[in-house]
């Protein structure tokens, strides 16, 4: 069946350990590929930590961290991260990590912190929320 | 018209961050003025359990947040009564007085009237 | 005005297949993702409302999901990929995802 464009927000709410955050990314290619439009990702929950190309993975393992910023740079896509979510988390970009001291600043440069406004904003603006959270 | 959202909140108060976390949803929505409903279901009834200490296990207070809803222009509140049934919460007893109780055969529609939902 | 509703856990250890059918309306849809496809695995005897689901065709599971697990059961469920998971979430009026 074909479906008129739809506009799309995605909210990952699950680690990048979980297979959730690996559905929430192949959701959102086919989302493009389909041809409708992603108004705003949104990294909310243990989500954020999607944010981050810190961490080191096995080589013949999925990169899911670097898999969504090359993901977001390719298509040029709104790429938020809930700010106080990351805070906590330690997912931090320069500005955070000066402010409260910390030594590194992990935040992908794809991704921008804001708050959970942004979330509320896309909502309003989006023919469809889907969340992707848990496992 | 603004769209309207769902929150349902499925965990327990001290069990992470998942109760908290939606309730920072919900006031975020209720600050931007937007049309914005709460329904707690499962164990996300026993955030309504009154006269819990959280200083016990070194946490902020989730209830006292709970009391902020309605200055935040949240009034559509909402819990299951099957769930407070079989946990023992008593309808008079909960935290939150402004709650509507409903029937299971009732939350498909509370849900189906929104625009969107989100569960946590 | 209809809701699918997206399942990601397995129905032997938790209660989030169990929580979803109680609040399940005439025309919402269920889609079975990672260890929610498990609960194929007790077909033919699937919960009754599980049955009314799939006679109804509005019960579906994502097929990755299915092949990696052996959770294969035709024609009892529909297997989509992520092309159809995305127009199922147009077809319906908003999506629901249990955590």
């Amino acid at each position: 069946m074909f479906y008129l464009p739809m506009k799309f927000v995605i909210s990952v709410q699950a680690s990048p350990q979980s297979p959730a955050s690996r559905r929430a990314l192949k959701f959102a290619q086919a989302v493009l590929s389909e041809g409708h439009e992603i108004l705003r990702i949104f990294l909310y929950q243990d989500g954020v930590c999607n944010a981050t190309s810190i961490p080191v993975l096995p080589q013949d393992e999925l990169d899911l961290g670097v898999a969504w910023a090359e993901f977001i740079q390719q298509h040029q896509l709104d790429a938020v991260v809930c700010v106080a979510a990351a805070l906590r988390r330690g997912i931090l970009n320069t500005a955070e990590a000066q402010r409260y001291g910390r030594k590194a600043s992990v935040l992908s440069d794809s991704w921008e912190l804001s708050g959970l406004g942004q979330l509320h904003e896309a909502i309003q603006q989006a023919d469809r929320l889907v969340s992707f959270g848990g496992s | 018209m603004a769209k309207s959202l769902l929150v349902i909140s499925r965990q327990a108060p001290w069990s992470g961050l998942g109760a908290r976390e939606a309730l920072d949803l919900v006031l975020a929505g209720g600050a931007f003025d937007l049309p914005i409903s709460l329904l707690f279901l499962d164990d996300g009834v026993f955030q309504l359990l009154p006269e819990q200490k959280p200083e016990a296990l070194q946490q902020k207070d989730v209830t006292a947040n709970l009391a902020a809803l309605p200055l935040f222009g949240v009034e559509q509140l909402y819990a299951a009564r099957t769930d407070l049934v079989q946990r023992g919460l008593g309808e008079s007893q909960l935290a939150l007085e402004s709650v509507r109780i409903l029937e299971d055969g009732a939350l498909a529609d509370l849900i189906n009237r929104h625009d969107q939902v989100m569960t946590f | 005005m209809a809701t699918l509703h997206l399942l990601s856990q397995s129905p032997f250890t938790n209660t989030q297949l169990k929580s979803c059918l109680r609040l399940l309306g005439d025309t919402d849809g269920l889609m079975l993702c990672g260890d929610a496809v498990y609960v194929l695995n007790s077909a033919p005897e699937l919960a009754p409302e599980l049955q009314v689901l799939a006679a109804k065709g509005a019960l579906y599971a994502l097929e990755e999901d299915q092949i990696a697990r052996n959770c294969i059961q035709e024609g009892v469920v529909q297997s989509l990929n992520y092309a159809q998971f995305v127009a199922l979430c147009c077809q319906y009026d908003r999506v629901n995802s249990w955590v």
